[in-house]
Order: C-alpha cells, then structure tokens, then sequence
C-alpha cells in the first residue's frame, strides 16, 4: 500500500472502531546536516524518517497513535491504539473540535535552486570558505561551531470530513556560535538564519557578510567595548531583538492551548487570560503578527497539520491583544474558530497551536530616524542571553551587539546592556517601528511534552523604546 | 532486531566502512497528558528506528534506517557519501569490544501495565487533597528495546523501562508547585506523594508579593538543583568544552565548586537514565565529574578521549558524549537543618529557561518557577514571585554550602534532561534579579 492508501485505511478503521472523528497524517522528513567545529568535518548525518500518526475523538480525550512501521498491519494497530485510548480513559467533558470545511489541495514550496541538486561537497564547501575567511581576520577566536542543515518534508493528510492535502516543503537553515578571546575576556555571539525553498537561502542570507560582521563586532566590543550605561533611557532594538521579543512576549502567551492551561506542567500558562480580547497590552504603534503565508520564511505553510488554511494573525493590533493562536481544540473550548496554527514537529507528535513567523509589522521609520530622535541611549543590535517567565510576563533581553547613543549618533560599543521588563512595559514603550523588516533569523521553538521543537521566525524591525530601565 | 543491527553493520563493513555501529530502537512508549484537571490526550507509539553510523577512511556518516527492506540500499547511499566527505583527524575509531555486561532485569510489573489512568488521578487528587484548584502534567510509561552491533565485536541488548510522572498543582496563576515520581519498578512509583507536594506547594505559595533584588542565601529544591546539576553534566561533555559550549575549558584538576561538591555520571545506577552499554557498546559505569570541588574529567567516547590523552569515559554519543544520569554525593545534613541555617535567605523550588550570556565564562540566568519563598531565621516568611537567579555557574557551585542527606530522582522537561539524583541544597549569596515594572 502506498502512503495515501495506509492513510485513507487508517480514517476507515478507526471510524469503523467507533471513533467520532479521524484523521491520518503521514510525514517523511529527510534531512541532510553537518558540523564543522573548529574547521573540522564531524560527522555528515542523513535522517530518513516517515510514519503515520493517527488522533482520534470518541468521547473522551483525543487518542493519539503513531508508528513509522509502515504495513497494513502495523497501521491497524496504531488506529486501534488511539481509539482504545480515547474510549478506554474517562474524561468529564469529551474534547470536541470547532468545524472546519473539507478541503482538498496540494502545495508545495518553489526551490529557485534544487537542494537535492547541490551536491553536499558544495554545501560543506560553502560553510568552509566562511571558516577560512575568518581565520584569515587574525582574531583569537578558540572556538568555531557551525551547523547546516537541509531538510525536505513531504505530507499527506486525510480526516474523516474528507480533507485529503499533500505538501512539500524544503528547508535550509544554518547556526552557528563563535568565541572570541582577548586575554581572559570572552565575546560569544549567536545567530541562526533560516530559509525555506532551496539553496538560493545563503545568498539570501548574505551568509558570509553576516559571520564575519558578527566575528568584527565582538571583536570591537573586546577591543573597545565599555560597560553599558545603567537607568531609564531610550533603547533602540535591531531586527533579532525585536523578533525575540515578539516571539516570547506576544507569540507564547497568546497560544490558547497555554492561556487554556493545557500547557501548564511544561512550558507554562499565560498572563492573558480567554477574557484579555480587546486588552490594552502595548503602544498604539504595536501591531504584532504570526503569519505562516510568509513566501519563503522557515515556518511558511498553507494549511496546517489539521486542515485548516493558514492566514496572517493580528495578535496585538495598535497595542491590543485581539487574537489567539489556534488549532480546532482549543477553538472549540473558546467558541471560535481555528485561525490555522496547529503544527507538529512530525508525524509522531500531536498538532497544537505553534507560533509560525511572528514579528513585529514595520512601520515607516530608518533606523537612523528612530537614532536620531534618542539624546542618551543604547542601539542594541542583537542578544545572546535572554529568558521570561512561563506566565511571560518578565523578560530579559541581555545584549550581544550594542553602541552607546549621543545626541542622535551611534558612539562606541556598549557590553552587555541588560533590558528587564514585564511584557507590558516592553510593548507600552515602543514609539516607533522600522521599515527595515528582516525575516531571515530563525530559530527553534519548544513546547509539549514529548517536546515539539519546531521551526520558527525570529526577525522583525528595527524598533524604539522610549525610558526604559536598563540595567 | 538483533538481526537488523547486525545485517546493518556487516553489510556496512562488506561495503567498505572501516567502522560501524547500529543501534536498534523499539520504542513502546505511552503518555497520558493532563490540564484542568483531567486527561487531554493519551499517546501512544510503535516505532522502530535503527541509528547508523559508520567511518571510511576517517569520513563519518551517520543515518537512520526505518525500513529494513532497505538496509544494503541506505547503506551504499551513506558509503557514497562518506567518500565525498572529508576525512575527521580527530576520529580514531569505535571501542573494541567484546564487553561482559551487568544484568538487565526489568520490572514484569511495569512491562504488563497497559493504561495509567489511575495514577494519574492519584496524583491530581494528592494535589487537590492539598488545596490546589488546578493541576496539570504528563504520565509516562517507557519501554525501549535496544539492539547495539558494532564492527569492533560489540553484540548486545538491553530493555529500558520505569514510570514517570509529573504534575504541577496551582491555586492561582501566581501560586504554583511542581512534583514528580520516577521508578523503575512499580513498587517505587509514588504519583500521589508528587501531587501532594505540588499541591503543598500551592497552597503555601499563596498570595506572593514581588521579590527584592539582591544577594541571598538560598536553599535549592531537589528539583532546581537537579536543573544545576545538568548544567554541569552537560557542560562537562567534553564536545560542549572543545565548541566553546562550556566554562569548563582549561579547568581539569581545578576547583569549579564548593569542596562539600561531588557530582557523577552513572548510567549504571538503578534510575531512569539506566543503560548497560553507551552508543560504542562500552559497559556503563560511575564516573566523578566533580569531586570535593574539583573537576576530575569531562565526559568522554573513544574519540574525544583520545584528544584529551584519557579514557572513554563510557558517554557515548557517537559524535558528542553525553550524560546518561547524573547525581551529587549526598550531604550530612537534615532538610531542617539546612533551612535553620538560613537567617535571611530564599528556598526555590523550581526553574526553567536556563540561557547563557557567555558559555565559556559560565554567565548566566534561570527563572524560578512554581513556589518562591522567603526564609528568616530558618522559617518561611512569605511567598515570593517574580524574579530572576542571575549569576555564574561556577561561583553558584562555588558558593554551596551544604548538602543534605537525603536524595531524590528528578527528571523534568528539559531542564532536568536525564535523571538525576539530586539533595537539598544550601548556597550562599547568589544573585537574584527582577524585571522593571
């Protein structure tokens, strides 16, 4: 049987086996990654993974069932698995799913220059030729870790409504971390850029130009780099920064299934509760977006793993939370609708409601504008150590490259300025937004349990805070 | 399954690598997940996956083979490659076996069990007997079969089993606490006493008031420590050292903790991270990462251990070594005993979100979760909330004053990523943040 016939029998059976509802969704993910640390080839690694993963409802909670095993067989037990599961454990309140109309499509993401054409002597060449261009810089830099990764995912999913949509999606991405040394004084930086289509990604990215900036600025900031200014002052935030922000301080807590409580054992709650709709959370110049349609962006989808067809989220609008992200559970406990944000990491993990790429919109402002309009501050370009709580209300954005500002002109490097706020101090002292939307940073966003580590979006605008404490 | 590694590796070897090693996974794992009180969603997997690594002329590939009509076919693609590649100097090859292993027996309790509903509502209704409105978590029931094969002589299996359970009870948003009960044998597994302190928890973290910034005194829960403890067993790993992943470079025979500090690795040790033999087919053993404060060895395969002119320390990830399950020697103190020794100090129960500012420097903060209290004089003052422990991983390992006599196994999502027998512990002076208002 192929991989759409196991599918279709899998919806068959379980509905046969009683289940109210039934879907099956097969993934294949292959992938092709290396490492060069410290100039050194480690390993070459190809994953080749595929299964089916079947959830069901039968009045009780969902049953899940996945298995990479891929026979009639073996698919037969998965679905009697997950039915047995969902029927054989009690639940008060039987979970439901808010309506979705079947739909039936076939999208795919355009490769301007086919990854499966590039041989991987190439791609490790590439990453080569940056090792070597920084080595010839001179800096005393005793650690180099690069990673590069391609993966290709392929789907097919089916539900008892009749939905039947196959996708293609390849993905490029590359991180990597680079320690400089100046005595016994370290500068660490942390970028990761991601692209999805082919390998047209690292011209996109500007790979080489972007590492040895980051090698340069470090560099600067050992060489000449002065403790960050401490007390209420005016921050501009590059396009990193205000990614990160969007993504933990307006992404995470505007998940419904966390605002539900449904993620509260691991990667927590939220401080926006089903009633905070139409709550004042920021200026209003902040519009914050989730929008998987983004051509090209790592986590771009058309419809999500339940279904459902993706769109642009507005989840805080001139300063106001005005949406959750959802997938049909948790649409169906809020009496709304899926706004397409269920996502799992493969077939062998639930879909629940992901951030996809989320940033900040752009405004009209050059960061030299927003420069310009600060007397005293600090331009803190991109961050290494961050974190918030798991109700996302306190973080803290620590900065990697950062200047002083005077009187409108970006002076000599700061170290380590430390911003360390509640969310709605970050989003109520925004004033200005850039036009210089940047959504190559990417980067890797966990939630559930087993854990789901997915792609995700983490650029925006450039962006100015006015008279925030920094530490 | 055996079988299949075996296949795996001969036709590897008959294909022209010098070096390989399969593994097979049968994974049979199930999970309930609870919220609100109630389960959410039962999992459950059927899944087989062979792990594949193999080296020609010093060129390593790894793969996963999931179909194992394909093994010759995946097989010649990952050699093809390996001659593309290019050679790793720092490669000297896998570790020559055979090996004589300790017994394996698992729980028949544990392998028979096929729900877990009940405990799930033993746990729930420990949290709600202590005042907890709301609960949520996960139960797991693990049962992996794994069939390692190496070109070096190395035949063998083991079975990993053991219960799981982890609950968070809350009052309120801001009144939360965290338990958990980790067995390898049915008789061990207590998810009603993880209800009950996540709930007592709760309940004592009522009403808190933001936290002062500051220096304090601070008695770390099981929990949170076990978060500090993987730290240092992840950052030990001597491929986190040579990628600049680490503060412990260049600190071998040096102290980076208090002398009262012992810290291990033992996959051989009757926990959940419990394993016969590591990714190269060596026996499992305990290995003092740390001892009385001074580091002794970063975790080691056959590779890196050459680099570092030693002996594999038995961590084997093929390409990093990693911890298998971690723990700290036990101290000679009471629970009471070390909170009567704070006069005016912190007792944090639980953390997430551990980053770095500079790993080679041990920069870094970690947000307390769940319960935050104020201890003055050895009782517990207020409840607090709110704030951030923001300091430097060797100094807090340095400033640990005392460690208590009893232990216990915690493992928990990702902060807590192996298991880890972890004490109360005492620290003094570490630094303590909070976000502007």
């Amino acid at each position: 049987m192929t991989e759409q016939d196991l599918a279709e029998f899998a919806v068959d059976h379980a509905r046969k086996k009683g289940a109210a509802y039934a879907e099956a969704r097969y993934e294949q993910q292959s992938s092709e990654t290396f490492v060069l640390k410290n100039g050194i080839l480690d390993a070459l690694a190809y994953g080749d993974d595929e299964g089916i993963g079947v959830r069901v409802l039968a009045g009780g909670p969902l049953g899940f069932a996945a298995t990479n095993i891929m026979t009639k067989g073996e698919v037969r037990a998965a679905v009697e698995d997950a039915v047995g599961s969902a029927k054989g454990t009690k639940r008060k309140d039987p979970i439901s799913f808010a309506p979705e109309p079947a739909v039936v499509a076939n999208w795919s993401v355009a490769e301007r220059t086919k990854l499966a054409d590039v041989p991987v002597e190439d791609k490790v060449e590439e990453v080569r030729h940056i090792e070597r261009e920084l080595l010839d810089r001179k800096y005393k830099m005793p650690a180099r870790f690069f990673i590069f990764t391609n993966m290709w995912i392929t789907k097919f999913f089916a539900n008892s409504e009749g939905s039947r949509i196959r996708s293609y999606s390849p993905r490029v991405r590359m991180y990597y971390y680079l320690t400089l040394m100046k005595g016994n004084d370290a500068e660490q930086c942390y970028r990761n850029y991601g692209w999805s289509g082919g390998w047209e990604a690292v011209k996109e990215w500007g790979a080489l130009d972007k590492v040895l900036g980051e090698a340069r600025t470090c560099q600067n900031a050992l060489d000449h780099g002065v403790k960050s200014p401490e007390g209420r002052m005016d921050v501009v935030v590059g396009p990193p920064v205000s990614g990160i922000m969007a993504h933990e301080s307006c992404g995470h807590p505007t998940e419904a299934d966390r605002v539900l409580g449904r993620e509260a054992s691991q990667a927590g709650k939220s401080f926006i509760t089903p009633e905070s709709i139409g709550t004042k959370v920021g200026s209003g110049v902040v519009n914050v977006v989730d929008d998987p349609t983004v051509e090209h962006a790592i986590a771009f989808y058309l419809y999500d793993d339940e279904g459902v067809r993706a769109r642009r989220r507005y989840l805080y609008k001139n300063g106001v939370i005005t949406e959750f992200l959802h997938n049909r559970e948790t649409a169906a406990a809020l009496g709304t609708r899926s706004n397409g944000a269920a996502r799992a990491t493969n077939y062998d993990r639930e879909p629940i409601p992901r951030m996809a790429n989320t940033f900040v919109e752009p405004g009209e402002w050059s960061p030299e504008e927003m420069i310009e309009g600060v007397k005293r501050g600090v331009y803190m370009k991109t961050y290494m150590e961050w974190n918030i709580d798991d109700k996302r209300f306190n973080g803290k954005y620590v900065g990697r490259e950062a200047y002083l500002i005077e009187n409108g002109e970006v002076k000599g490097p700061v170290r380590r300025p430390v911003i360390e706020l509640t969310t709605p101090m970050v989003w109520g002292s925004v004033d200005a937004c850039g036009k210089d939307l940047d959504l190559m940073e990417a980067g890797f966003c966990g939630k559930s349990d087993p854990g789901q580590a997915l792609d995700a979006t983490l650029g925006g605008p450039t962006m100015r805070l006015r008279n925030v404490l920094l530490r | 399954m055996e079988d299949h590694a075996e296949r795996i590796v001969k036709e590897a070897t008959k294909q022209g690598a010098q070096d390989a090693v399969a593994e097979v996974v049968v994974d049979r794992n199930h999970q309930i997940r609870f919220a609100q009180n109630q389960p959410v969603i039962v999992n459950r997997w059927r899944k087989q996956i062979a792990s594949v690594f193999l080296a020609h002329d010093k060129r390593v590939v790894v793969g996963e083979i999931t179909n194992f009509a394909k093994i010759p076919v995946t097989i010649a693609k990952l050699i093809k490659v390996a001659k593309a590649s290019q050679p790793n100097p720092e490669f000297v090859g896998i570790a020559k076996g055979p090996f004589n292993y300790g017994r394996a027996a698992v729980d028949p309790g544990i392998l028979a069990l096929e729900g877990g509903g009940d405990y799930v509502q033993a746990a729930i209704d420990g949290a709600l007997e202590e005042g907890a409105k709301e609960t949520a978590g996960s139960f797991w029931r693990y049962d992996e079969e794994h069939f390692l094969n190496t070109s070096n002589g190395v035949s063998a299996q083991d079975r990993r089993v053991g219960l799981y359970l982890s609950i968070r009870a809350l009052v309120s948003l801001e009144s939360s606490g965290h338990g958990v009960s980790c067995a390898t044998k049915v008789s061990q597994f207590h998810p009603e006493s993880a209800g009950h302190k996540a709930g007592r928890i709760a309940a004592l973290a009522k009403k808190p008031r933001g936290g002062t910034p500051g220096k304090y005194d601070i008695v770390f829960d099981p929990l949170i420590f076990g978060s500090l403890i993987d730290q240092v067993g992840n950052r030990a790993s001597a491929y986190a050292v040579a990628a600049g992943l680490s503060p412990y470079g260049d600190k071998l025979g040096k102290p980076v903790a208090s002398p009262v500090v012992t810290l291990y690795d033992d996959g051989s040790a009757d926990t959940l991270g419990r394993r016969r033999f590591d990714q190269e087919g060596v026996p499992t053993k305990k290995t003092a990462i740390v001892q009385k404060g001074v580091l002794k060895t970063y975790l080691h395969n056959t590779s890196t251990a050459k680099k570092f002119k030693t002996r594999t320390t038995a961590n084997a990830g093929l390409i990093s070594p990693e911890p298998h399950a971690l723990g700290a020697a036990p101290g000679d103190w009471t629970r009471d005993e070390l909170f009567r020794e704070v006069k005016d100090g912190l007792w944090l129960t639980n953390t997430w979100y551990t980053r770095y500012q500079s790993y080679v420097t041990g920069d870094f903060s970690t947000i307390p979760r769940d319960g935050i209290f104020r201890i003055r004089k050895g009782e517990i003052a207020e409840a607090w909330k709110d704030i951030r422990l923001t300091d430097n991983l060797i100094n807090v390992w340095k400033s640990v004053k005392a460690l208590s006599k009893t232990r216990e196994q915690v493992t928990w999502w990702g902060e807590v990523s192996v298991a880890t027998m972890a004490p109360y512990a005492l620290a003094q002076q570490i630094g303590i943040t909070k976000s502007a208002m």
